[in-house]
């Protein structure tokens, strides 16, 4: 195999990090070095050429190849059965939808928030139980760091450089988890998102940081729905009124109680509920921007289709999560899946 | 044990535009003005509207704005820069 990226020698594992880190090349953890070895390792476990071309990062005109980002996902801890993973979600955020260069450019500071689903995280022991979104397992712990390395070091993703963050949140080091899908009563997120039964797929969403709810006060579903939607007032308040993806984490205490709803009912209340006249902004200390249109309603959701709804957590607690987009609709979630093409025309002859 | 390790970064360089020549004065010219559109830009760009005719006797000054300010200039702003003698473009909040 032919690798065209330049070598560099170090003298010992030490070294090896003062020369990521004095480059600007990690995210301030220590990395694993990406040797030849390594790198073609996840190549060839995802079979692709060094030189394949995963996409073009378009408003700067920059190149992705399959070798640039192996070398990535080698230094942020991947074996190469996590490589095919990284590849899709990196795909799925090249898609014009997902608007790549402003979601990592902006002042918002959002991170890219990512969720597996499909055979392939039982295949890599992610877990979408105890801590989900926190460190939860290895392989979502690595898969999401990578994604954020592949970002500072091909497309310069750095802060103070490309990355204009006013402030970040910590899902920038890694923001990924596995949907819990055999604890589930519901459709998978991926096939709630068009993926037939049985692919393995990933969503990415340019995404804030989650915000954390609690309500173990009651078993009933809509009361328990109300407090998802009462944060997600709370984030049209203090944030943005613009409509966008929202994504809810979902843990099995409350997925209990919501059985008999399936996730295209939970959205349709959710997208009634989580609404604010602009008016409320004058409650918050923006009052300058009501101006004249104090009675005009903005919905979280443009519409019920564009809420993300996920089931992972640990067994007990009535926590969940409502995790917000980066800025409305302009950048979109974007489900990918992983080793298969699912709306390709089949080969003819 | 030492190591020979792969450098991480896209090492091929995206050639950098050539700035078009400066103009010797802005006295009749013609100024684009592409703005991203958030709200700190309004009063911004119509002082130095108002800076650009009155002090450097520019002729015209066309105020765009972006449709999205996350993304690159519309196509039909772009296509109307040939018509302006400097353009004056940035990132603000």
């Amino acid at each position: 195999m032919h690798l065209i990226s330049k070598n560099h020698a170090a003298e010992d594992i030490f070294a090896v990090q003062e020369l990521y880190h004095s480059n600007g090349w990690t995210d301030g953890l220590p990395i694993v070095p990406p040797t030849q070895q390594a790198v073609e390792a996840c190549l060839e476990w995802a079979m692709l050429p060094p030189d394949q071309l995963i996409g073009i990062e378009p408003v700067r005109a920059q190149a992705v190849t399959a070798e640039k980002l192996a070398i990535n996902a080698v230094m942020a801890g991947c074996l190469p059965m996590h490589f095919p993973v990284v590849v899709t979600a990196f795909t799925a955020m090249l898609d014009e939808k997902f608007l790549l260069h402003g979601a990592t450019a902006s002042t918002g500071g959002c991170a890219v928030f990512v969720v597996l689903n499909g055979p392939i995280r039982l295949e890599l022991g992610a877990s979408g139980g105890f801590n989900a979104l926190g460190n939860s397992d290895r392989a979502t712990a690595v898969i999401g760091r990578a994604l954020r390395l592949a970002l500072i070091n091909i497309l310069d993703v750095r802060p103070g450089e490309i990355d204009r963050s006013t402030l970040g949140h910590p899902g920038k080091f890694t923001y990924c988890v596995a949907e819990d899908e055999e604890d589930s009563p519901w459709l998978a997120l991926a096939q709630q998102r068009g993926m037939p039964p049985g692919v393995s797929a990933v969503t990415v969403m340019a995404a804030g940081a989650p915000r954390q709810i609690m309500n173990e006060w009651t078993t009933e579903p809509r009361e328990i729905l109300e407090t998802f939607a009462a944060e997600m007032r709370a984030n049209l308040r203090h944030y943005s009124l613009h409509a966008g993806n929202y994504a809810l984490i979902i843990p099995k205490q409350l997925r209990e109680h919501l059985a008999g709803w399936s996730k295209t009912e939970i959205a349709a209340l959710i997208h009634e509920r989580a609404r604010i006249p602009r008016r409320e902004w004058a409650d918050v200390g923006k009052a300058a921007v009501v101006r004249d249109r104090g009675d005009s309603i903005y919905p979280a959701l443009a519409s019920p289709e564009h809420l993300l709804i996920v089931a992972a957590g640990g067994p007990a607690g009535g926590f969940g999560a409502v995790i917000p987009p980066w800025l409305g609709p302009k950048s979109q979630a974007v489900t990918m899946a992983i080793g298969a093409c699912v709306d390709c025309e089949p080969p003819k002859g | 044990m030492s190591f020979q390790v792969l450098d991480p970064t896209n090492e091929r360089a995206v050639p950098l535009g050539q700035l078009a020549p400066r103009p010797g004065s802005l006295q009749g010219k013609t100024v684009g003005i592409i703005s991203n559109g958030k709200e700190g830009t309004k009063g911004f760009f119509a002082h130095l509207d108002r800076v650009l005719r009155q002090e450097f006797g520019v002729g015209d000054v066309a105020i765009r704005v972006k449709s999205n300010y996350s993304a690159p200039a519309d196509a039909y702003i772009v296509s109307e820069i040939a018509n302006w003698d400097a353009i004056v473009t940035g990132i603000g909040d």
